[in-house]
């Protein structure tokens, strides 16, 4: 795992995001914070604790070279059900030296396992990352 | 009728980035007391009088919408467009397929409520109604899919 834990303070937000997991896909309703969180992220990998942190969403040039690219990286990838290709889903199965935060909600063809899937949760300004309920 | 498309095409009448295509052409479009509302129940959010969005994570544009809210604004507001709902969340695919005579593309299944008096035409070719037609026919395709050893999507 590169990172367990990222914290930050996001006045009037203070996010808590603990992973259990090598790959976590964060799913849930629209409008739950998901692309915030990722925009938060883009200051957050500024900071040298969390410089291991690389970042891709639909406007991002040459993803899929770039992607492949990647080890022993903490890879966010917001818009994942429309960026992320058959090749790009077989690398993060088998390149093991990296972790994965995926906004994703069809996971056909990645090894997942049930403590994969979260939702944001927040309370009382507080947001982390709460297990949701799948069957698989 | 709803018009639900499972495979995938390029096509010039077919919105596949839908944050890109509300942030460059329906975001463009005036806001009617209709979208005001929506973007209320799906975002929280409060449209101001120039445009500018106020949610729980602070002022905006229209353009910090959701994706699941951009993708809404885009079916209703682009009739003439297949628009993909893939980002969308189980709370804006229940209002989209409250919606009627929309085109829509999604090429796996997803949890949420569907009225059981909602016709859904698939791929121009099947008629199903309701939450129970819709998960008929995924059961199916995913059984003829493994058949045929197609991927999934």
């Amino acid at each position: 795992m590169i990172y367990q834990k990222i914290e930050f303070q996001a006045n009037p937000f203070r996010y808590q995001l603990y992973f259990t997991c090598r790959i976590t896909l964060v799913r849930g309703d629209s409008a739950t914070g998901k692309t915030y969180l990722y925009q938060m992220l883009e200051d957050v990998k500024q900071l040298d604790a969390y410089r291991d942190i690389r970042l891709y969403n639909y406007k991002s040039d040459e993803f899929h070279a770039s992607l492949q690219k990647c080890r022993n990286k903490f890879i966010v990838i917001d818009n994942a059900d429309i960026i992320l290709n058959d090749a790009d889903k077989r690398f993060i199965n088998f390149e093991g030296s990296n972790q994965y935060l995926l906004f994703l909600r069809n996971c056909d063809g990645l090894n997942v396992s049930a403590d994969s899937f979260t939702v944001l949760h927040e309370e009382n300004g507080q947001i982390s990352l709460r297990k949701e309920l799948v069957g698989i | 009728m709803i018009y639900l498309y499972t495979e995938k095409r390029e096509a010039e009448n077919w919105i596949l980035k839908n944050d890109l295509y509300f942030n460059l052409y329906t975001g463009n479009l005036p806001v009617t007391e209709q979208d005001r509302q929506a973007i209320r129940e799906i975002d929280g959010a409060e449209v101001t009088e120039d445009n500018h969005i106020e949610t729980k994570y602070g002022l905006g544009t229209i353009r910090n919408l959701s994706s699941g809210c951009k993708t809404y604004l885009n079916i209703v507001k682009n009739p003439d467009k297949v628009v993909s709902t893939k980002e969308c969340g189980g709370n804006v695919l229940a209002r989209i397929f409250a919606l009627d005579e929309i085109h829509i593309f999604m090429d796996y299944p997803e949890r949420f409520e569907i009225g059981d008096d909602v016709r859904i035409m698939i791929n121009d070719r099947e008629m199903v109604a309701g939450r129970h037609g819709y998960e008929l026919w995924w059961s199916r395709e995913y059984e003829r899919r493994a058949q045929d050893d197609l991927p999934e999507n």
